[in-house]
Parts: structure tokens; C-alpha cells; sequence
């Protein structure tokens, strides 16, 4: 086949699969996951998603099981939307031997739920203390947090308000509450920003009204040698909603994890597809070709092969040799090379009593030449159709062992999320932005490359076309 | 069907239909033992661990009982050395390579899938087959309940899409089929416990009965009740793609010329669908649907998990979790060995159905 007859070809095909609307619709949706991979860097909120998705300390600033932020269009009760908060104002003051460093932060408050916590993050050494209070709208003040820290060889300060100054905000609660209900109160029961965000006055661990207005934050540091420092102060806000696709109860953002997903899924369904078809379509076609006893020995490892439960095999040989992503795509390949074989093999019996097949071999063409050059072009179009309708099942896999927990731990799948989902119970929990956004992008895909493989199916077999 | 039956009826050329019966079997037969070889070959050195894990703990424990009497520690430690050794010879440890391979698989054809090292059976037994035998109707009747609803209305749904093809009717469902086509049952499921069971409550989010069970006809009512939810979801994905394959048989054998000529003699459309079209289309239909058995079992078996239905499927998440490897490796050979007897069956109906199979030998 010379380059301008494939070329050929190739417009020609490109002709009727135009017409075909479902195949553009599977086509566009491919485009748009290509683009989303390509663009994946620049999408990420977390860059470090992929490498770091196990890494507990990496999430720690997120909200944890925080629906997505655009659930606010549809709810009369606004929930806090996470924030950073940078360049305070800063005052360096010196004392004597000791210097003094206060930022002060300003937080625009205009939500009904509060959110999940209040941390403070910093770079430092030495031994500095900080002092840490919060001034409300009302112009109430709320100490929340002093604290030494003897950094040694860290130099990360990083300070939980919504944890660790459970005394101090029940103390300004009993100002206003009763102290026998105040006193009843602990970290389960209550959120300490819902007092923090809240209206002062009688009732008001009940009946939480929430305090709108601007909040100040101001982080007193106090220097005592000249060792200590701190720096690069900053506020993380870990809101009640979270990002585009929320966070799961591991506090890691689902939209990263889904977009990280893609990649994965694109590479292990195309190139299982591609090395399993390509495999079984010159099984089918080298069996067909030579016939007799070969043909015999050949069909008969096709038929032990072909009588394999696929997934159940698949799970033990996971669950025994612990595959990495590039062992997994390899079983898979193993099995799923069978799929074409019959009917390819049924094709090239045909093709073989071809006269041009009969003049090239009384020419003294050799086997291989035949094979590769006359018989295996003429499959081609239908290997492609084939592999489009493999891609999704290789996706359905991966996806399916990963849920049993036996998944690469180095990468980022849908199944992956989707296991950790079912197994932190985001069902009974009602966590549907970590169940749907990972399958429904299974489902998508597998969409998109069925619409693709059917329209040329449909190309292919004109008599299934409509009438 | 019945038409069907009495076209190729059981006389006419039996002798010829029992051989290839025979054929088939023993191909299957041949087949099964092939592949438990290959299983065993693969997974000899993971099941031999387990088993010396085990040796070590019974010997361990022989010692233990022994170390109140009078004996003396050096006679003990001879005396678990000795049971050690003995144990080695019965499990054949003490053997080549090739040699414990053959055992293993020797045994597994037997059906001795040896002792479970965590999970137990209802009755508290330990032995794999006994908790695999529990595991098996459970399976067989959530797929078979969930592929008889899905046959039925794939089949009446496939004939209406080829009676007019290109229509609306036909577009809509070939496009639903392509949009279920890489949907993972199991993702399926996830949405329908969300939805039916913690959402709206009408159904329960999984088991095979409520607990405790009730008595009598309540507990069959109430297994119903149970198994609404996962065969809803099976049937959902389903019956999209039956249809689909349906439409595809009967449309391509309505455009066969004895169609045609059917049509010009004036036979009534539905006498030419059902009569003519249908005879010609049964047999890859019945092949379809009972292959579409066998793969939605072997391909949704996990999906039992998600229901918490304690079939096989869920027997290999179980032993996954607990890292019982005989358990595993034992529900594996059975597996396969159910899905070979189901793909012999499958190709004997099609050769009953269809008499060039059977003079042929082959398809």
C-alpha cells in the first residue's frame, strides 16, 4: 500500500464517517479529554496531585468532605467558600532584646454556614511565640491561641484555630450562654468557628445566627534571639464548599484527582486495546493464512484462552503478583487479544482464496510478505473499529480491580477513587460529588470511544445500516 | 421457539448430534484441565506459602498442648521437627518443583481446594469448597433472575428497533446503548443505593434478607424485596445491549432474499417476521442472550460487593480483603470451571438449534 492510496483511503473513510452524527459526538468528546490531558498542568489547583495523592500531610489545608462550591446557585443557605488569605498588614516593632511581629488579616465574612476551620501557616525558626486573636464585626475579641513553638530543624508553623482553642472560644461563649450548657459542649458536638462566625448573645450554641462583616485576624509573633524568625505569613481558609468537585472525607480535591485520572484512563484503555487487537488480529490472520495442522494448534490455544473468566483471573493474578499500572495493561493484554480473533480469522479465510494472494505466492513472495503486506491492510479498518469498542472495556477493568483495592498505588484512577469512595462509605454519607464525577468520567469515555467504534462498525457493515 | 423445536427435532440425526456432544464435552473437559495446570503453575509459590504458614501453625500449636507433660524440651523440639517433616511429605513440600505443581493441580481437579486461613462458612466450616459451594446459588440466582428480565425485554426491543430501522424508536436506544456501553455496573449501583436506599428509602442498601430472617413465605417476599435493587441496576445496563444485537440478527436476516420473496407472495409482514424472519434469527439470539449470561457473570461479579450480596463475586472481595489465598485460588478454579460448563452448554443449544453446526463440527 503506497502513502497517497492510504491517504486515499483515509479521506474516503473520513467521507462517510462525517455523516455519521454519533461518531463526531464521540470524536469531539475524545478531543476534549486529549485537551483536558494536555492542559492538565495548568488545570491543576494541586500540581503535586499525581505524585502526592496519598500524602495525607499534602490535603491537610483542605476542607474535609466539602461539597463542590457551585452547589451554593442552588441553596437558599450560603456556605462559606474556601480562601487564602495573603499579605497581611505588617508591623515590625523592636522591644528591647525582643522583637515583635503582628500581621493582621482582613476576612470578609458574608456566608450562613461557617467554615471548617481557621489555620494559620507560616515559615519560621527558632523559638518564636505567637499570640493569636480574632476581632469581630461586632467589636468583640476573641483570644484564641498563644503558643510557643521550639521549631529546631523545622521551619513550618502551622497552627488549627478551629481545633486547638477549644477553651478560649467556649470561655467568650459562656460570656452570653449559660455555662451548664456551655460546659456540656465538646469537639463533636459543636464547631468552634460556628461560635466564632455567630451573632453574640443568649442562645447562641443553639440557634447559630451568623455574624456578617469583616473579620480581623491578627497574628502577634514575639522574637526573643536573634535566631528566631518568622515569615511568608498566610491564612488558609478551609471553607464549608470547596473547589469545582469538593473534597473527599481524606480531605484531597476531587477535581484534581478526576483530571489527573484522565491521563491514566486514556493510556491504559488505548494501549490495551491497541496491543491486544493488533495481537489478535494477526493471530486470526497467520492461523487463517497457513491453514492445516498450524491452524489446528493455533485455534486450540485461541479456544483455552478465549475460555478464561476474564475478571475473576484478572483479580487473582492482582491480588498475587500486586501488578504496577504497566504489569496490569500487560495481563490485561494477555486476555483480551482473543476478542478479534474469529472473526478476523473468518475474514482472512476469504481473503486468502483471492487471486492477487494466489499471483504473489506463485511470484515467490514469502509468507511474512503476504501476511503483513496483502492481508493485514485489508483488516485494518475493521482493527480500528475493534479497538474503539476495547478501550472502554480495558477502562472497566482497571476500574473494576483498582475497586477491590488492588490498583497501582503510585498513580491516580477513577477506580481508585471510586474504591476509596466505597470504602469510607460516601454512599451512607451522601457524598455523591466522590461517587459521580469519577464514574460518570468512566462512562463518558466509554461513551465517546463507543460512538466512535459503532459509527464504524456502521461504515463497515453497510447491511446493518438503515434501510 | 416451539416451531423451532419441532423443525429440528430430536430424531432426526441424533446419532450425529450425540457425537458432537460428546466432541464438545470432552473438548471442555480437556480445556478445563489445561487451564488448571496453567493456574497452577502460576500460583504454586503464593498457595505454597500459605500452606507452609499453616503447617508452621498446626505444629505450633501441637507443640503448645505437648509442652504441660513430662516431656522433655529437646523431645519436643525433636517431636515438631518430626511432624513438620511428615506434614511437608503429606502436602508433598518436601518434592521437586514439577512434581508439587502436578499435586496441586491434581488436587484441584479433585476438588480439594485445601483449608481457608481466615473465612469461614455459615456452618463454620473451614474446608474452600464448602464456602464456595455457599457462595455459588447465590450468584446463579441474582445474574439468572436479572438475564431473563433483561432477554425479555432486549428481545421485544430489538424486534420493534429492526421493524423500523432508522427511526426514532431505533436511534433513542442504539444512542442509550452506546451511552451505557463503559459504564461500570458496579458505579451503577453505587448511584442506586444512594438513590434508593439513603435518598428516597423504598429499598434496602444490600444482603440477601433482612435481619433476622423471616419465616415462610415473609422470607421469600422479602429475598424479592432484596434483590429488586441489583437486578434493576443489571437490567438497567442490560437489556440496551441485547436489544441492540437483537436488532442487528433480525435486520440482517430480514434483507435475505427468501425475506423478499416471502414478502412478494403476499405472507402477512407479522407471519414474515415471526415465521420466517425469527426461524432464521433464533439461533444466535438463544446464543447471544446465554453468552451475555456468561460474560455479565464473569464481567459484573464484583458488583455483587457493592450490595453486599454474598455471592462469589463477593467471596473474592472477601478474600482479597482477608488475603486467604486458598480461598481465592479455590474460588477461581471453580469459577472457571462453571464458565467453561457454561460456554459447552451454550454451544450445544447452538448446534441443536442449528443442524449445519453439528455436520460441520464446526462453526
Amino acid at each position: 500500500m503506497k502513502l497517497s492510496d492510504m491517504r486515499n483511503s483515509i479521506s474516503d473513510f473520513w467521507k462517510e464517517f462525517r455523516k455519521v452524527k454519533s461518531g463526531i459526538v464521540g470524536l469531539c468528546l475524545f478531543m476534549f479529554f486529549l485537551i483536558l490531558v494536555v492542559f492538565e498542568p495548568s488545570l491543576l489547583q494541586f500540581p503535586e496531585a499525581n505524585n502526592r495523592w496519598r500524602d495525607i500531610n499534602y490535603w491537610e489545608n483542605n476542607p474535609k468532605s466539602a461539597p463542590p462550591e457551585w452547589t451554593n446557585f442552588f441553596s437558599s443557605k450560603k456556605s462559606s467558600t474556601s480562601a487564602v488569605l495573603k499579605n497581611p498588614e505588617e508591623i515590625d516593632k523592636e522591644m528591647g532584646s525582643m522583637r515583635m511581629k503582628e500581621y493582621v488579616f482582613e476576612y470578609d465574612y458574608d456566608f450562613d454556614v461557617p467554615p471548617q476551620d481557621i489555620v494559620f501557616m507560616a515559615n519560621g525558626s527558632g523559638d518564636p511565640m505567637v499570640l493569636i486573636s480574632i476581632e469581630r464585626p461586632d467589636g468583640e475579641t476573641i483570644d484564641l491561641i498563644q503558643q510557643s513553638f521550639s521549631l529546631g530543624n523545622a521551619n513550618r508553623i502551622r497552627v488549627s484555630m478551629g481545633k486547638d482553642s477549644f477553651n478560649e472560644v467556649m470561655d467568650f461563649a459562656s460570656e452570653y450562654e449559660d455555662y451548664s450548657i456551655v460546659s456540656q459542649l465538646d469537639l463533636s458536638k459543636i464547631s468552634l468557628c460556628e461560635i466564632i462566625f455567630s451573632e453574640a448573645k443568649m442562645g447562641m450554641t443553639k440557634s447559630k445566627v451568623p455574624l456578617k462583616g469583616t473579620y480581623k485576624i491578627k497574628i502577634t509573633s514575639f522574637l526573643q534571639n536573634s535566631s528566631d524568625s518568622i515569615g511568608e505569613a498566610q491564612i488558609v481558609i478551609p471553607g464549608a464548599v470547596f473547589g469545582v468537585l469538593g473534597t473527599d472525607s481524606y480531605k484531597r480535591d476531587l477535581f484534581s484527582g478526576v483530571i489527573a485520572g484522565i491521563k491514566w484512563a486514556l493510556l491504559i484503555g488505548i494501549l490495551t486495546a491497541v496491543i491486544s487487537v493488533s495481537v489478535g488480529v494477526i493471530y486470526g490472520v497467520i492461523s487463517a493464512y497457513l491453514g492445516g495442522v498450524w491452524d489446528t494448534i493455533m485455534m486450540r490455544i485461541f479456544e483455552i484462552f478465549v475460555s478464561v473468566p476474564l475478571l475473576p483471573v484478572l483479580i487473582v493474578m492482582s491480588a498475587v503478583f500486586k501488578p504496577s499500572i504497566w504489569t496490569l495493561i500487560f495481563m490485561m493484554c494477555m486476555f483480551f487479544w482473543v476478542g478479534p480473533v474469529r472473526t478476523v480469522r473468518s475474514m482472512a479465510m476469504q481473503i486468502r482464496e483471492e487471486t492477487y494472494i494466489e499471483a504473489s505466492r506463485a511470484l515467490g513472495a514469502s509468507h511474512s510478505r503476504i501476511i503483513f503486506k496483502h492481508m493485514v491492510p485489508l483488516l485494518i479498518p475493521y482493527s480500528f473499529a475493534s479497538m474503539a469498542i476495547y478501550i472502554p472495556n480495558a477502562i472497566v477493568y482497571e476500574a473494576t480491580v483498582s475497586l477491590l483495592g488492588l490498583g497501582d498505588a503510585n498513580i491516580v484512577t477513577w477506580g481508585q477513587i471510586l474504591s476509596d469512595a466505597n470504602s469510607s462509605g460516601a454512599m451512607l454519607n451522601g457524598i455523591w460529588w466522590w461517587v459521580i464525577p469519577p464514574g460518570l468520567s468512566i462512562a463518558v469515555m466509554g461513551m465517546a470511544f463507543a460512538f466512535i467504534g459503532f459509527a464504524m462498525d456502521k461504515i463497515l457493515h453497510p447491511k446493518l445500516r438503515t434501510r | 421457539m416451539t416451531a423451532l423445536l419441532s423443525q429440528f427435532s430430536v430424531n432426526r440425526g441424533s446419532s450425529m448430534y450425540g457425537k458432537y456432544v460428546l466432541k464438545r464435552v470432552l473438548n471442555g473437559i480437556f480445556i478445563y484441565i489445561v487451564l488448571i495446570f496453567i493456574y497452577s503453575f502460576l500460583f504454586n509459590m503464593t498457595m505454597e506459602t500459605t500452606v507452609r504458614a499453616q503447617i508452621e501453625e498446626i505444629v505450633r500449636a501441637e507443640v503448645m498442648s505437648l509442652s504441660n507433660s513430662k516431656i522433655t524440651p529437646s523431645e519436643i523440639e525433636q517431636y515438631g521437627l518430626r511432624r513438620k517433616t511428615e506434614l511437608y511429605s503429606i502436602y508433598k513440600l518436601d518434592k521437586p518443583v514439577g512434581e508439587r505443581i502436578l499435586f496441586r493441580a491434581l488436587n484441584v481437579l479433585t476438588f480439594q481446594y485445601g483449608k481457608s486461613t481466615m473465612i469461614k462458612s455459615a456452618a463454620g466450616s473451614n474446608d474452600v469448597i464448602t464456602i464456595v459451594l455457599e457462595a455459588v446459588p447465590k450468584t446463579l440466582i441474582l445474574f439468572s433472575t436479572a438475564m431473563i428480565i433483561d432477554i425479555i425485554i432486549g428481545l421485544w426491543l430489538g424486534i420493534k428497533k429492526a421493524q423500523k430501522p432508522g427511526k426514532t424508536l431505533d436511534k433513542s436506544t442504539s444512542v442509550a446503548t452506546m451511552i451505557v456501553f463503559g459504564m461500570p455496573s458496579w458505579w451503577l449501583g453505587m448511584l442506586m443505593i444512594m438513590f434508593f436506599a439513603y435518598i428516597v428509602k423504598i429499598f434496602p442498601s444490600g444482603g440477601l434478607h433482612s435481619t433476622p430472617a423471616p419465616e415462610g413465605f415473609a422470607y421469600f417476599i422479602d429475598s424479592l424485596y432484596h434483590l429488586t435493587l441489583p437486578v434493576l441496576t443489571l437490567v438497567i445496563l442490560g437489556f440496551w445491549g441485547r436489544s441492540f444485537l437483537t436488532r442487528n440478527i433480525v435486520l440482517g436476516v430480514l434483507q435475505e432474499d427468501f425475506i423478499m420473496s416471502a414478502r412478494a407472495r403476499g405472507i402477512p409482514e407479522r407471519k414474515v417476521l415471526y415465521g420466517h424472519g425469527m426461524r432464521t434469527a433464533a439461533p444466535p439470539i438463544v446464543t447471544m442472550a446465554l453468552l451475555a449470561l456468561l460474560t455479565s457473570v464473569s464481567g459484573n461479579i464484583v458488583f455483587e460487593t457493592i450490595f453486599s450480596w454474598t455471592g462469589m463475586g463477593n467471596l473474592y472481595w472477601v478474600s482479597v480483603q482477608q488475603n486467604d489465598v486458598p480461598v481465592l485460588l479455590g474460588n477461581l478454579s471453580f469459577t472457571t470451571g462453571l464458565y467453561i460448563s457454561g460456554l459447552v452448554i451454550l454451544d450445544l443449544i447452538y448446534g441443536f438449534l442449528d443442524p449445519r453446526i453439528k455436520v460441520g463440527g464446526k462453526a
